[in-house]
Order: C-alpha cells, then sequence, then structure tokens
C-alpha cells in the first residue's frame, strides 16, 4: 500500500468506485451496442423494459431498507435501557461523525458479526450480533460501530443499490436478447450490419456480460468495505480497535445462520464461506489485507 | 443585437449565483463550528455533572485521599466559568488531568474498585470523556474547513461579504490528553 493515512485512503477509495460505476455504464453501453448489431433498429424497444424492470426490483428494496433488513435477518430494534454500553459507544461515534443517532438493532446469533443500512442517514439502522457483543471488548466494539456508521456517512446502501440496479439490467438485457434469438432470429436482414465477425462478437458480448456485472458489482462492493475502514479511523482516529476487532473476526469461524446472499454484502465479516468463494466475486476484501491496512496506519497515524 | 443581451444577462445570473452558493458555504461552516463547539461544551458540563457523585462514591473508601479529590472539585469549579475557546480549553485539560489522578489513586482501593457505583460511574466516565475528546476533534475538523474556505481562492473572496473570520483550533495542553483517561474494566 503506497499511502497509509486515512484522508488518501478514503480518496482512493472514491475514486476506484467511481471508476467502477463508470465501468458498469460502459458495459450497459457495449450491451446495449451489442444488441443493435445483432437486430437492427428493431431491438432497441427491450432497453428501457430491463431498466424499468431492474429498476422497480431493486429500488422497493432500497428505499424501505431499514425494515425490509430487519425481517430479513431476524434483527430486533433496541432501545438505551436495552444495552447503555452499545448505545454509549454509538453516540460516541456520532459526536466524532456529526452523524444523527441511527436506529440500532440486535441479531441473537453467536456469530460475532455486525451490519448497517437505510437509504439516508436520517433512516439508518446498525445491527449488531449478539455474539458480536460477548466477544469483543469496548475498544474493539467502537472500531466495529464506526465501521458501520462509516458506511452510513459514505451511503453505500444507495451505492450498492446502483450496482444492483445496473447489474440486474444488465442480465435481463442479455436474457432478453438471448431468448429473441432463439425463437425470433434476427428479423431484419438486409438493412442490418451483417459482417460475420460483428455478429459473433455481439454475441459473445451478451453472454459474458453478466458475469462481467457481477464481477463489477463485487469489485465495489470490495471498495466501499476499505473505504468504510478508512472512513471509521477518521472518525475514531484509533486504527487499533478496528483492527484487533477484524483480528477477532478472523480468528472466529462461526459465521452467520443465514447465509442469504441477498444480503451477503453488508455484513462487517462475510457471511459466506470464505473458502469456496474466489476472491473475484467476494463481496469483502481479504480480512487479512483489510488488518494489514489497518496496522500500517498504526505506525502512521496523520 | 439580442443574442449578446441574453448572453450578458445569463452572465449575470451565473455570477450571482455563484456568490450566494459562495456565501452561503461559508456561513454554513461557520454556523457548523458554532454547533461543533456547544457539542463539546454540553459534553464538558456531563462530566461536570458526574463529579459530585463521583467524588463522594471515592470518599467512602478513600477519604484521606485529600489532595486528589480536592484538585478534582477545584478543576471543576474551574471549568463551569470559563467562556472562551482558550480559557474552556484549558479549565478542560487541567480536569482531564485531575481525573486521571484521582482514577490512578482509586486504583489502590480493591473495596472501591469492586463498588457497584463505582463500576457503573467507571463505564458513565469513560464513555463521557471519549465524547469529549471527539465532541473537540469534530470542532477542530470544523475549524480546519472553516479556515481553509477563508484562507483559499475562491471561496476568500465572499469572506468580507459573510462577515465569517478564522476560528482557533481547540487545543488542550497535555499531549498525552489526546487519549481519555484508561479506564481499566
Amino acid at each position: 500500500m503506497s499511502s497509509s493515512n486515512f484522508r488518501a485512503l478514503q480518496a482512493s477509495n472514491q475514486r476506484k468506485t467511481f471508476g467502477l460505476l463508470a465501468g458498469m455504464a460502459i458495459l450497459v453501453t457495449v450491451v446495449v451496442y451489442a444488441a443493435l448489431t445483432y437486430f437492427g433498429q428493431g431491438g432497441i424497444g427491450i432497453v428501457p423494459i430491463a431498466v424499468t424492470i431492474s429498476l422497480i426490483s431493486v429500488w422497493g428494496s432500497y428505499y424501505s431498507s431499514d425494515k425490509l433488513v430487519l425481517t430479513m435477518t431476524g434483527a430486533r430494534q433496541i432501545a438505551y435501557e436495552d444495552n447503555p454500553k452499545l448505545f454509549d459507544l454509538v453516540q460516541e461515534v456520532c459526536i466524532a461523525s456529526g452523524l444523527p443517532m441511527p436506529k440500532v438493532a440486535i441479531v441473537s446469533d453467536t456469530a460475532p458479526n455486525a451490519f448497517a443500512t437505510g437509504r439516508d442517514e436520517k433512516h439508518a439502522l446498525i445491527a449488531f450480533t449478539t455474539g458480536i457483543l460477548d466477544v469483543m471488548d469496548r475498544n474493539e466494539l467502537q472500531g466495529v460501530v464506526a465501521h458501520e456508521m462509516a458506511h452510513v456517512a459514505n451511503r453505500d446502501t444507495l451505492v450498492s443499490a446502483i450496482a444492483a440496479t445496473t447489474a440486474g439490467a444488465i442480465a435481463l438485457l442479455s436474457d432478453f436478447i438471448m431468448r429473441m434469438m432463439w425463437f425470433g432470429g434476427r428479423r431484419d436482414n438486409r438493412d442490418s450490419n451483417s459482417n460475420p465477425i460483428a455478429l459473433v462478437a455481439s454475441l459473445v458480448v451478451l453472454i459474458l456480460a453478466p458475469l462481467a456485472a457481477v464481477l463489477l458489482k463485487s469489485a465495489i462492493s470490495r471498495k466501499r468495505e476499505s473505504l468504510a475502514d478508512a472512513t471509521a479511523i477518521s472518525f475514531t482516529r484509533n486504527p487499533s480497535g478496528l483492527r484487533s476487532a477484524l483480528e477477532v473476526l478472523a480468528r472466529d469461524n462461526t459465521v452467520v445462520q443465514q447465509r442469504s446472499t441477498a444480503v451477503a454484502h453488508i455484513w462487517i465479516e462475510s457471511p459466506l464461506d470464505g473458502g469456496s468463494v474466489s476472491k473475484l466475486f467476494s463481496t469483502h476484501p481479504p480480512i487479512q489485507e483489510r488488518i494489514a491496512t489497518l496496522r500500517a496506519m498504526e505506525s502512521n497515524p496523520l | 443585437m439580442s443574442t449578446t443581451l441574453i448572453i450578458v444577462i445569463a452572465a449575470l445570473v451565473l455570477i450571482v449565483l455563484y456568490a450566494i452558493s459562495g456565501y452561503n458555504k461559508l456561513i454554513r461552516l461557520n454556523i457548523s463550528v458554532d454547533e461543533a463547539f456547544s457539542q463539546i461544551e454540553v459534553q464538558l458540563k456531563r462530566r461536570s455533572d458526574l463529579i459530585p457523585n463521583l467524588v463522594e462514591t471515592v470518599k467512602g473508601y478513600a477519604a484521606h485521599e485529600k489532595s486528589a479529590l480536592e484538585s478534582v472539585v477545584a478543576a471543576r469549579a474551574k471549568a463551569t466559568t470559563a467562556t472562551t475557546v482558550t480559557d474552556v480549553a484549558a479549565a478542560d485539560g487541567a480536569l482531564t488531568q485531575a481525573l486521571r489522578g484521582l482514577l490512578a489513586v482509586s486504583e489502590a482501593y480493591p473495596d472501591l474498585k469492586a463498588s457497584t457505583n463505582f463500576l457503573a460511574l467507571q463505564e458513565e466516565l469513560s464513555t463521557t470523556e471519549n465524547k469529549v475528546s471527539f465532541a473537540r476533534q469534530f470542532y477542530n475538523e470544523n475549524v480546519r474547513s472553516l479556515n481553509e474556505a477563508i484562507k483559499t481562492f475562491p471561496s476568500s473572496l465572499f469572506v468580507p461579504m459573510a462577515h465569517v473570520s478564522v476560528r482557533e483550533f481547540y487545543v488542550v495542553d497535555d499531549p498525552q490528553n489526546r487519549q481519555s483517561p484508561n479506564v481499566k474494566f
């Protein structure tokens, strides 16, 4: 890592997210272009349909994410009296970040983990498993709370909704087009481009595009995790807390009960079995890498 | 003719809009600094409210640690009268120092350390110390953004209009004060 101060890390992760989102936009353009090459102008009508379906399916869950995730993960919202120490920690990070107080929830699960969601900072919800509250000390929990509040500050629910919408639209588009090829074939052979190389190329694009979209989506998610680590340090100025929390998570090999891939990206540590998921598809950077980055920050604080 | 006129009007409108947003930015930054400072005061007040209870609890077990107890009470009295940023920061530093001394002294009294009252106070005190230091840090971040906007071009153009000035950082003398007193569980 060339630089180990959090401001530089924040800037570089923001830049990379932007680059990846631009990559998504380019991918959409390429898919549309491939569809046009194959079908001629007749194919253009399906683009808005695919985008609309994808928008509706993702944005409903984005808008009510704070309530939806509660039911999906079985989290229970708590009040100050239920856990004063946890609330104190959250208040501390709110003061450090200037963010409003989020809703706080508990998931009954022995695996240590935590997540943040909500469409904006006023509808934010952060949740912790009972396992993480048992196993971590004050300093480590403060790092975890700061990481979750960093997701809120960076609007990561929005970023991942954008990524999911685009990836969804691309998958739908290439699916539609494949079906049209299967059933209808190319209708306007006479005036469309019949260069065989272009046709083969557009087929290849349509087959590979959904895969590329998923890869981009995972890459965005990984960048947002690194960004949240850096932003958390900008709040607490205490890399050792989060570092030692991640070490606890790395040592622990229990896994959150529900392994739904739909909500995998929101946890602080990936709930999916690390061994079976290759690095390119994983939603989180390798935990050892995150620990090493934080360790570098500890030796070079500002 | 009329196209030139339209261009001139459009340019003027753009300049006015730009000036408004530049002016608003400075005003907003200035307000955030004030808000951040009042957050420090809120947290200092909270800490100050905890002290009588703490002093009473410690007295019950370690009444003869007079000097540590007295320095906390004196520092607290001083802190309640401070108003300017420099004075508040100095009084805050002195009180943090005194509290650290008192907590260090308490280490020697196992009965005190085991009392439920003291344990509850410790959690409250350590979260309040964290809140105080985060509030300081947040204030200084805001001062940094404001001062940067005042001193750099083009936002510096709007300074005379917005009547804002460079603010002072909240500096606590002792370098150790960047960390809260370490309360062990």
